[in-house]
């Protein structure tokens, strides 16, 4: 059974469309994760699954129950949800175990159950022994554990992160983002996490939806995204592929520009006519009878290096073993493997 | 849709009584004054030139005046290592906490012509306080802290690498000091210094104090307002709003003045993070700036105060200065006295009334600022133009508006009768009115410092929206809404210029009673009252220190 449905949602912010037709299914103990860069919508898309944010059309269902569309607007207290946002939104007049008890205490349950859940959420999180402290005495990695715990702690029907790890520094990153995992493990919470970074997407979750300009442009497990990327957005934006506009005449790809034409590799072969050339940088070799072009620049990465060439409007990455050149020379470029998308 | 249309409500609810009983009034003010009613309007400023010259050059004179002590002063006092500059900064900052009535008073016990105690000291005659230059020097003296405080805001913002980019450059210390921070703190010195005019433009206790009784009496339009409205009948009332008009037209010129001075010197300053800039260190210079500043401080704040409460204890203003001649008669007089206490229990009552309506309105004008988003300006822009509008007009406006009872009938039967005038509630309304700002201002400020974040976590967590503002941004907010009831609380409980005009016969505040027995009645009596206010103003300040620290301790 579906945990949450989103069916063809628009919403726009006065003239500026944000989210443009969007349709998502998450089932139920699943983690979803909405990638894409700034301003492609996914926090909005968030924001109207918590009921933050109310879609111009379109219809929302959270465990079967539509929570958005036409003529319904349930708000964002009734729909049973745990939401972390990025900047933890720890309050910092209560305590630790204040902050957690929240959500329970606005469902008036005992005190003592209160009480008792409380503790079990701070365990899930590891702040036991921090209950009693107030917020601007904790770091900010133990505040977003508190915001965790709230968020938990009821047992929400969906939880939703907005970027939670954003705030933090790179090694806390990789802490908090095992805890969410492992909890995940434990609870088997259904999850939505927005991010920016398809690192933590490829890492964490379940199938991920690149978004681009306020749509989907695929849903898919992190591998096949990555093996298998549906177009070139997702190719270039997950697979940190070179994505180079142009043509395709005598089994060769030339530049919308003109400036340069690379050889295909066999197997690569499309129809003559416009498209996209997606390469990753690291099928990409120098060297052979290659495009001669002109290196800019070249970034040493320890275990190997990348270069770079000013070619069809954008710079051209290739990374392989490192090589005593400099910015200026001129270096044979060859292409051993490829993707093609028509253009469009 | 249905948030959208609960938030046009509370915009209408808000705006309804600010409309009421502060737009309107004074828009019919406004109307009257130009002559829109077919009565002379502005033509008869024809007849009242020597007033407006009078407001013109006075309110000019404090300014220069301010700005002259407050360039140097604040130099001093938030660039160097000038000693006890923390305790100067706060006595400094008293004339404007005090209402400046009580520093007229203080100077008058000081330098009237032959019993203030300097002429008594000096010779008959040395001073003479009454008249346009005395009234400009009380009103540049109570209006120094909007200076300094400009100031102090302006120097804490000029990145101290450009004045070591002088050093390095060869310019000496001081020479540094005046060419590159000192030029570029004087928009905002001068900003501070066209508040300073526009105040002293709108006050009426100092000029009435020592200009109706100079020989020849120094009339301004605040002044003549009041001499007009107690005139009364049509002529004196159509007379008032004209002249309250033209005072009215001061207030748009000033803020644009300011609004120029501020963006022309936002450019230039740098807009980086509060940089800690190293107190200039003065040297060898540092025990005689000690001496001079000490000097000034002691002349200027502590010299008029002590004269009150001189007076106070003496036998009878004017007495021999001995020991024997000294009494606390008029203390256990005045505050015991019923009328005494009658005054202070409505006064505090109505400053409570009126801060409590700051703050509710202040804090709904700060939410409505930040659900509008375009409009919120719009709102914010109400909310505190009263602040800017002279209290005379205000008080000016509210009476004439609300002279006759306002009948209003509802679905044809129900009818019910606005009967505000001679009553306290038009008092009370004036307060609310006038100091609106400050609770807006300050709620605005701290709501801008919390995350949505905070009552959106609660919205999710399962709380409704009210309960969701009450639970998460609102207990923040607390500070801010302390600071603003007890800002507005002083000023009302202090409050003078608008209640006496607005004071019902037989119902005086503390405010109206000090204006009588200092006018007249007996200064020594005046004396012990203005020393009671002194001490409620310490108190509050204490209150808001306390509040200040308190806050930056939870954050």
């Amino acid at each position: 059974m579906a945990a949450l449905t989103l069916t063809d949602v628009f919403k726009s912010y006065g003239a500026t469309p944000v989210v443009r037709g969007l349709s998502l299914d998450v089932r139920e103990g699943e983690l979803v994760s909405l990638l894409g860069p700034s301003g492609c919508g996914k926090t909005t898309t968030l924001r109207m699954l918590a009921g933050l944010e109310h879609p111009d059309s379109g219809v929302i269902r959270i465990g079967g129950e539509t929570v958005a569309g036409p003529g319904v607007r349930m708000p964002p207290e009734r729909r049973g949800l745990g939401m972390v946002f990025q900047s933890y939104a720890v309050w910092p007049h209560r305590s630790v175990e204040q902050n957690v008890a929240y959500p329970l205490t606005l469902r008036r349950l005992p005190k003592a159950e209160v009480a008792s859940r409380v503790k079990e959420a701070l365990r899930w999180v590891r702040l036991e022994a921090l209950a009693t402290r107030r917020p601007h005495e904790l770091s900010g990695g133990q505040l977003q554990r508190v915001a965790l715990a709230r968020a938990l702690v009821a047992g929400p029907r969906v939880l939703l992160l907005d970027e939670p790890l954003s705030n933090l520094d790179a090694a806390l990153r990789e802490e908090l983002r095992a805890e969410i995992a492992t909890l995940r493990a434990r609870l088997g919470t259904t999850m939505v996490f927005v991010t920016h970074d398809q690192g933590e997407a490829l890492a964490l979750s379940d199938r991920i939806a690149v978004m681009n300009r306020g749509v989907i442009e695929q849903v898919d497990a992190p591998e096949r995204l990555y093996r298998e990327p549906a177009t070139p957005f997702v190719a270039g934006f997950v697979g940190g592929a070179n994505v180079l506009p142009g043509r395709v005449r005598d089994g060769a790809f030339h530049t919308a520009q003109g400036d340069a034409s690379f050889p295909l590799p066999p197997g690569t072969l499309g129809p003559d006519g416009p498209c996209t050339l997606v390469v990753r940088p690291e099928d990409l070799e120098l060297g052979g009878e290659g495009t001669l072009l002109p290196l800019s620049a070249r970034l040493f990465l320890g275990h190997a290096a990348e270069y770079r060439f000013p070619v069809g409007g954008t710079l051209l990455r290739v990374v392989g073993p490192p090589r005593e050149v400099r910015a200026g020379e001129v270096l044979p470029v060859r292409i051993w493997k490829a993707k093609l998308f028509p253009a469009g | 849709m249905r948030a959208a249309w609960a938030r046009w409500l509370g915009l209408g609810a808000w705006l309804a009584p600010l409309l009421f009983f502060a737009i309107v009034p004074v828009a019919v003010l406004l109307l009257r004054g130009t002559g829109a009613h077919g009565e002379a309007g502005l033509s008869w400023l024809a007849s009242e030139t020597g007033a407006l010259g009078n407001t013109l050059g006075i309110s000019a004179g404090a300014a220069v005046l301010a700005l002259v002590l407050g360039t140097p002063l604040s130099l001093l006092l938030f660039r160097t290592d000038l000693p006890l500059r923390g305790a100067f900064t706060v006595l400094f900052t008293l004339p404007s906490a005090i209402p400046a009535f009580i520093w007229g008073m203080g100077w008058l016990s000081l330098a009237s012509p032959r019993a203030g105690y300097l002429n008594r000291l000096l010779g008959e005659g040395a001073f003479d306080i009454y008249g346009p230059a005395g009234i400009a020097f009380v009103e540049g003296l109570s209006g120094l802290p909007l200076v300094l405080l400009a100031g102090a805001a302006a120097l804490r913002r000029v990145d101290p690498a450009l004045e070591e980019a002088a050093r390095v450059c060869g310019a000496s210390p001081v020479r540094a000091l005046l060419t590159t921070t000192l030029p570029l703190a004087l928009p905002s010195l001068l900003s501070g210094t066209v508040m300073v005019f526009l105040m002293a433009a709108s006050s009426f206790g100092v000029p009435y104090l020592l200009g109706i009784s100079a020989s020849p009496p120094t009339r301004v339009l605040t002044t003549r307002i009041y001499e007009l409205v107690l005139l009364g009948g049509d002529v004196g009332l159509a007379r008032a709003a004209a002249l309250a008009t033209a005072l009215l037209l001061l207030t748009p010129l000033a803020l644009v003045a300011t609004w120029a001075l501020g963006s022309s010197g936002r450019v230039r300053l740098s807009a980086g993070k509060g940089m800690a800039s190293r107190p200039f260190p003065l040297g060898r210079a540092r025990g005689p700036a000690l001496a001079v500043v000490g000097v000034v401080c002691g002349v200027l704040v502590l010299l008029p105060l002590g004269a009150i409460l001189l007076t106070s204890l003496q036998r009878s203003f004017g007495a021999e200065l001995a020991w024997r001649e000294l009494t606390l008669a008029h203390w256990s007089g005045v505050l015991l006295e019923p009328r005494t206490l009658r005054a202070t229990g409505r006064s505090l009552l109505l400053a409570a009334g009126a801060g409590g309506l700051v703050c509710l309105l202040g804090l709904a004008a700060a939410v409505l600022q930040r659900g509008f988003r375009r409009l919120g300006a719009g709102v914010e822009a109400l909310a505190v133009w009263p602040y800017a509008v002279p209290g005379t007009v205000v008080a000016l406006a509210l009476l004439l508006a609300f002279s006759r009872d306002l009948r209003f009938i509802l679905l044809e039967r129900v009818a019910f009768v606005l009967a505000l005038a001679h009553t306290p509630w038009l008092l009370l309304i004036a307060y609310a009115a006038k100091y609106l700002a400050l609770g807006a201002r300050n709620s605005a400020e701290a709501l801008a410092q919390i995350d949505p974040s905070l009552a959106e976590a609660a919205r999710v967590s399962g709380a409704g929206p009210v309960r969701a503002f009450v639970d998460a941004p609102l207990p923040l907010l607390r500070p801010a809404l302390t600071v603003a009831f007890v800002l507005a609380f002083l000023a009302c409980a202090t409050e003078i210029t608008m209640s006496v005009l607005l004071v019902p016969a037989g119902s005086e505040v503390l405010g109206t009673l000090l204006f009588e027995l200092q006018s007249y009645a007996d200064p020594a009596a005046a004396a012990v009252l203005a020393c009671a206010f002194v001490a409620l103003v310490v108190v509050g300040q204490a209150v808001l220190a306390l509040v200040g620290r308190r806050g930056v301790e939870a954050r």
